[in-house]
């Protein structure tokens, strides 16, 4: 047995320090959606993270394991700020119990916990929220001033007592600019669309500068060593590869790439939600793979699908390729040449 | 600098600056050892002395017993006081009186000398499986072997066993080499060394130009990264070759030695003194005075590490070899064997346990490490649900268990363990399957011998028959002999002809990839073809007879 593990080097982090380093990462993109968003966005994060901790222990308890360990190791938290993330901020408070509870307790804790869930908990939470409450999943408020009565009367009021009186919610619903772009109509040309104006002031430019934001935490990450590069570079270069194509057959009808890159949830989901080791493929080949058809899918389902984003769709359908990709991309161990004989050295010795 | 790399690979805490600050020294002689009679690969050694003779260091006390097994010799001068079944014990006297054998020069000497000489003076790889040294020179027998690579790497922490001896010896070490290099009829000799003993490789480049011939010797100094002293590591980080799976280095053309063996094959051969001292790193926070020691086989390893200044209060565990690879002792009453390269008597805040095992969550982490290029979280998932088969089409028996991918794991889950576990379980499995076609193909034999001793009978009677019915043969025999169709009983007998050249074929086959070892069961499935075919060639025998008097009445 190996007496030298990782503990005692510090070298190599254990499975809450991994846990812990994402959910920091995740702080520069928060902290701009904050800004951006109002504190809308902190609460809903707060009380994901706080939901999924109480669904862990609960259920944890319930299948009879020691409990403590498995709120130690942080993974319910993650899975709590992942989603509460990629909420509308100031979603009601049982919208964010439902997405939890679906995310902790069915996707990950009834596959058999951490390690045995084959999808991504927060992006099931997400997919079944989208599908079965599309208005309220679709209430993104447009940027605004961060300001005592904005937050009080609007949001986290509406947060609180769990419904929205109509005017509020005309007053704070918003399309995203993927969502203005999907609903533009086929007649409309693209330049004609810019020109209208159609999403108020500063949506772009703060949709942009969120997506720097988890950016910034995904390089992070991969500085860190807590995520590879494999995922998140073959996700984005697939998009961007359909993306250019699409755009260069039409430009007047198809968002450019850059668009595609830095608006709706595509840094986000590529450095925080695509590359969770549980689901995703495990083999460097099948990592490639897996990051390329995730991209490919978002650009499907973003250009001809009957979704303005796809990230949750995407990784939950390449989450089911993961068990093939895992057998196909086997490496060839050493010493198993195609060819028996040596060669020659080719360095002169 | 070489320009091959082999896949993953780690970076752990080195920890060598504890025992390669002071020069080499000599342990005190100890007052005791007990020499275990197995400590190499193979057969153990058979005890050739009497309890209450006197020896010399170097006296022969066991012989070698089968291919694979090494000869033992009394490390210090004394009696013998206990011979056991796994052990030899002798009580020092304190005066050192030496027996050694002639000198021999090796440029002069006969391989077939040298190939003796290794042999009789008990030597095997003093790195970690203990393989006998003459057998990996007869392996130049049947293969090329165009280059020896010295395994100067000693990518472990803790250890500088292979670091001091190349400091110390430079020069024997690169005769050493030499030797060998005549011995196999290499003609380059490759030195792999980590570029973290700057000193080592300055002595060894000091001593480079008074090496003399045959070989030609390179000196490659390689990045510091465990574990390139993993023998198919070192082959293809210095020569780019690949030493196929299941297969050995000279497959490659290639022979692998560690600096320690060299030199104790030169001290063999020009000083004719067999293997009975070796240098032990002892090191760890434990001992007051760590450092590299010429050590006694056969020395305990507490005495040993009373004499460097153990501090019991402060001991957790005593190593023996490296953290990565090596094993803790469950007792400290143990003797230094040929194979002891390192002892680390390490405190509880040096080496802790590992940290309870959690889930594991497929992060990939030991797979970016896996030298072999394996997939360890697979094969962890297999191996705790003993799915044996998938275990083996994801080669786990090519795991060379260096543990890279236990020390990166986050769950810290003891992968080594379970591949360990599991290897066993496979081993268990294919003994017992071998086992029972051994009996069925012995009780297939055993029908075969009945059959044929039944055949000859017939045909015996057959003959007598004949005799007694020659004189009138015009009264019809013809329904004492049953009609027997001669063409069925031809394809029969050259069917057994066939069987008997194929299982001929097997063996030699078999006997020829692996010549040490036993093949009872291909020996057995020989015999029971043969046995079918006396009996095959005795019955057309008999019904040719009959065919014959029938046709001339």
């Amino acid at each position: 047995m190996s007496m030298m593990h990782a503990a005692q080097v510090g070298a190599a982090p254990s499975t809450a320090h991994l846990m812990r380093w994402v959910i920091v990462a995740t702080l520069p993109g928060i902290a701009a959606m904050t800004f951006y968003f109002g504190l809308g966005v902190i609460s809903n994060v707060l009380l994901a993270g706080l939901f999924a901790l109480g669904a862990e222990a609960l259920i944890v308890a319930l299948r009879q394991r020691p409990v403590r360990p498995a709120l130690r190791d942080s993974s319910a938290l993650l899975t709590g700020v992942l989603l509460g993330a990629s909420l509308p901020p100031a979603s009601p408070w049982w919208l964010i119990a439902v997405g939890v509870m679906a995310a902790v307790v069915v996707a990950k804790q009834l596959y058999g916990g951490l390690g045995h869930n084959p999808f991504n908990p927060a992006m099931v939470g997400y997919a079944l929220l989208l599908v079965s409450l599309p208005t309220y999943m679709t209430l993104w408020s447009p940027p605004q001033a961060l300001t005592a009565e904005s937050l009080f009367n609007q949001t986290l009021w509406a947060q609180i007592i769990g419904s929205l009186p109509p005017a509020t919610l005309d007053a704070l619903s918003g399309a995203t600019p993927l969502d203005a772009f999907k609903h533009k109509g086929e007649a409309v040309l693209a330049s004609e669309f810019w020109a209208s104006q159609p999403l108020p002031e500063g949506t772009l430019s703060a949709w942009r500068n969120v997506a720097f934001a988890w950016l910034i935490g995904g390089l992070v990450l991969i500085a860190k060593r807590i995520i590879s590069w494999h995922i998140p570079i073959a996700m984005l270069g697939s998009m961007m590869l359909l993306a250019t194509l699409f755009y260069a057959s039409d430009p007047s009808h198809f968002a450019s790439p850059l668009f595609h890159l830095l608006t709706g949830a595509t840094l986000f989901g590529a450095f925080f939600i695509a590359t969770d080791p549980v689901s995703a493929a495990t083999s460097q080949r099948g990592k490639l793979i897996y990051g390329a058809g995730i991209g490919a899918l978002v650009m499907i389902i973003r250009t001809f699908g009957g979704y303005p984003d796809a990230v949750a769709f995407a990784v939950l359908l390449m989450n089911l390729c993961v068990p093939l990709l895992d057998i196909y991309t086997v490496p060839r161990p050493s010493g198993h040449a195609n060819t028996a004989t040596h060669s020659a050295p080719k360095e002169p010795l | 600098m070489p320009a091959f790399e082999f896949p993953g690979g780690i970076y752990p805490p080195e920890r060598k600056a504890r025992s390669n600050q002071s020069k080499l020294q000599v342990a005190a002689l100890p007052a005791q050892v007990t020499l275990p009679l197995k400590q190499h690969a193979g057969n153990a050694a058979t005890p050739c002395v009497a309890m209450g003779d006197s020896v010399k260091v170097g006296s022969l006390i066991a012989q070698r017993d089968g291919m694979i097994s090494a000869p033992l010799h009394a490390s210090v001068s004394g009696t013998v006081t206990q011979i056991s079944n796994t052990a030899i014990t002798i009580e020092s006297d304190g005066l050192d009186n030496w027996q050694r054998l002639p000198p021999l020069d090796w440029r002069a000497a006969s391989p077939a000398t040298l190939l003796e000489r290794l042999d009789s003076s008990g030597l095997t790889g003093l790195g970690g499986a203990g393989f006998p040294t003459y057998i990996k020179a007869q392996v130049a027998e049947h293969h090329a072997i165009d280059t020896l690579v010295v395994n100067a790497a000693e990518c472990e922490p803790y250890i500088t066993a292979d670091d001091l001896t190349l400091r110390s010896y430079p020069a024997d070490v690169l005769e050493g080499a030499q030797l060998i290099a005549r011995l196999c009829g290499v003609q380059t000799i490759v030195i792999g060394i980590e570029d973290n003993k700057p000193e080592a490789i300055s002595a060894l480049e000091h001593a480079l130009p008074q090496a003399q011939h045959p070989a030609a010797i390179v000196l490659k100094v390689i990045e510091t990264r465990y574990p390139s002293g993993g023998e198919r590591q070192l082959i293809k980080k210095v020569l780019n070759r690949d030493v196929p799976s299941g297969g050995l280095p000279a497959d490659v053309g290639t022979l692998c030695h560690n600096p320690g063996t060299l030199l104790a094959a030169l001290h063999a051969v020009r000083d004719g003194k067999p293997l009975v001292e070796r240098i032990v790193t002892l090191t760890g926070e434990a001992v007051s005075t760590p450092g590299n020691y010429w050590v006694r086989l056969g020395t305990s390893v507490a005495s040993l590490l009373d004499g460097v200044g153990l501090m019991p209060g402060q001991l957790h565990q005593v190593i023996v070899g490296g953290p990565m690879m090596g094993t803790p002792l469950a007792t400290l009453d143990t003797p230094v064997t040929k194979t002891t390269n390192c002892l680390i008597a390490a405190t509880l805040a040096e080496l802790p346990p590992a940290p309870i095992e959690s889930p594991c969550i497929r992060c990939s982490a030991c797979e970016s490490v896996c030298p072999a290029q394996l997939l360890p979280q697979q094969l962890h998932w297999y191996a705790r649900a003993e799915n044996d088969s998938t275990l083996e089409t994801l080669n786990l028996f090519d795991c060379i268990e260096c543990g890279a991918c236990s020390f990166v794991c986050p769950s810290f889950i003891p992968l080594v363990k379970d591949y360990r576990l599991a290897k066993q379980r496979i081993r268990m499995k294919q003994i017992e399957t071998a086992k029972s076609d051994h009996a069925k193909h012995r009780f297939e034999f055993r029908q075969a011998r009945l059959a044929r001793e039944d055949a000859e009978k017939q045909a015996r009677r057959q003959a007598r028959l004949a005799q007694t019915q020659k004189p009138s043969t015009s009264t019809a025999g013809d329904h004492a002999t049953p009609e027997v169709d001669l063409r069925s009983l031809r394809i029969a007998q050259t069917a057994a002809k066939a069987a008997v050249k194929k299982a001929e074929k097997v063996l030699a086959r078999a006997a020829e990839q692996d010549p040490k070892q036993r093949f009872d069961d291909l020996e057995t499935q020989l015999a029971t073809a043969q046995e079918n075919l006396k009996a095959a060639e005795a019955r057309l025998a008999s019904a040719r007879e009959n065919a014959i008097q029938k046709d001339t009445p």
